[in-house]
């Protein structure tokens, strides 16, 4: 007697998919996929929130009211700055999905904080290649996802600046 | 069958994913197949997240729960469309567009340009049947993701500044942010009325303003991060420099920009009050740069 079907199928969340997202945030040199992001899911990007906030917790840092401020702000910015540079247009549920999935070496990084401090060189040079890091791979599949060329470090700097801010949380 | 509520069936109207309405005319399965995925309509104005806690709920079978869940994200979308049509009687998006249309070559040169304008020999704005050509193709053409991008950053290493002298507070940074902000209004208010006044026609429009404003945030930035790396003296120097060189570069565009394409007609009181008006808004931008920042470097 059947009742469900697959569970994932039956939840709506396809792992596969969120796998290979995820593959593509942990290797941004590699050129991405354009279709990747056709359909927009938020469970991948809200489980890494949940572990950023979760490691800085252990880390003794409890500010989750400036983490979610922060980051509604700054993804409102890049996707009034992405409709504005794109020929198409963009919508919010998938900007807010590409930069969750890109939030993922910044887990990391948090992580590492609740093992050493992050205050002082190391911690510093981590921190900013943690941030090349994270900006790369965000403008890497929303310039591939949109079409546009030529503008993806254009697009890399406002996401550097946005998980700078993370990268601050962190850190401090 | 026995054992399938009725309600699976009922609750699965609601989600209106495109291929369940295809299966109507067979007779109801026992389950739906759900791990095909669904598809988004691109560029609209979907609204993602719900599509997933829809397909949650149909677990619980609620179908109250449902039908408030569908009036939420329909109030979400009409709110959103009420967004949008009053932003549309504001700014009008596609002239907006035309300053965003820039790519890495035209923002790396541009922005050599503001810190050494004094090599460049061509200042005129080209146009290609009347309609000026975008930041793509045209070096001269203003673009505003440079101001933008210059006026976040200077918001933010504001922040880090005061920061680093223990002065940080989130008061302070909205006060910097607001105080900056507040100037940039004035500035364009003031150059649109000089325009007024002093122009026949020319293609400036407020955003061309708020364009050439916003370039001195860039020299802001630079004496700012110059004032923290190497302090006091370093600071003027930084300040020196970089407040010549946007002298130059506001004087040389606007005076192209503000005569327009046909620049002979003028009469000459009417073209030295362009003079004058170019001069008075080149001088005001060392005093403005510098009233943002020293307290920024102390």
């Amino acid at each position: 007697m059947f009742v469900w079907g697959e569970p994932e199928g039956e939840l709506g969340i396809n792992f596969d998919h969120i796998w290979q997202k995820t593959l593509t945030v942990l290797n941004p040199l590699k050129p991405a996929d354009g279709s990747i992001m056709n359909e927009t899911d938020l469970a991948g990007p809200i489980l890494f929130c949940v572990a950023l906030g979760a490691t800085l917790l252990l880390a003794g840092k409890v500010q989750f009211g400036y983490i979610y401020g922060m980051s509604a702000i700054g993804c409102l910015g890049i996707y009034a700055l992405l409709n504005l540079m794109s020929s198409s247009g963009v919508s919010y549920g998938c900007v807010a999905s590409v930069l969750g999935y890109c939030l993922l070496p910044m887990v990391i990084l948090s992580s590492g904080a609740v093992f050493f401090s992050l205050q002082g060189t190391i911690g510093t040079v981590l921190a900013l290649v943690i941030i090349v890091w994270c900006s790369l791979s965000a403008s890497k599949i929303f310039i591939s996802a949109l079409d546009m060329e030529g503008q993806q470090l254009l697009i890399a700097y406002p996401c550097a600046l946005l998980y700078g801010l993370f990268a601050l949380l962190t850190v401090f | 069958m026995l054992g399938i509520p009725d309600t699976s069936s009922a609750t699965y109207k609601p989600t209106g994913s495109k291929h369940r309405t295809r299966a109507a005319p067979d007779p109801p399965p026992l389950f739906d197949d759900t791990s095909g995925g669904y598809s988004i309509q691109p560029g609209g104005y979907p609204a993602p997240g719900a599509d997933v806690a829809f397909n949650v709920n149909h677990l619980l079978g609620d179908p109250v729960a449902n039908v408030a869940m569908a009036y939420g994200s329909s109030i979400a979308s009409h709110g959103k469309d009420i967004v949008h049509k009053e932003l549309h009687r504001f700014v009008s998006v596609n002239k907006l567009k035309y300053f965003f249309a820039v790519d890495t070559a035209y923002v790396a040169k541009k922005l050599g340009l503001l810190v050494f304008p004094y090599t460049h020999q061509n200042w005129e704005v080209q146009y290609s049947r009347d309609v000026p050509l975008p930041p793509r193709q045209d070096l001269n053409a203003p673009d505003l993701y440079i101001p933008t991008m210059a006026f976040i950053t200077y918001v933010l290493l504001a922040g880090m500044a005061l920061g680093i002298q223990k002065r940080f507070s989130p008061e302070v940074l909205g006060l910097c942010a607001s105080t900056a902000l507040v100037w940039v209004v004035l500035e364009v208010l003031a150059l649109l009325l000089g325009v007024y006044l002093a122009t026949v026609r020319s293609d400036l429009s407020t955003f061309h303003l708020l364009a050439y404003s916003g370039y001195k945030y860039v020299g802001m930035i630079l004496s700012v991060l110059t004032g923290l790396l190497f302090g006091s003296d370093g600071y003027y120097v930084a300040l020196a420099w970089t407040s010549s060189a946007l002298m130059y570069f506001i004087v040389r565009s606007l005076r192209t920009a503000a005569l327009g394409p046909d620049s002979m007609g003028a009469p000459a009181p009417r073209q030295r009050l362009q003079l004058y008006l170019t001069l008075g808004a080149a001088a005001f931008q060392p005093l403005i740069i510098y009233w943002l920042t020293f307290h920024l470097v102390r």
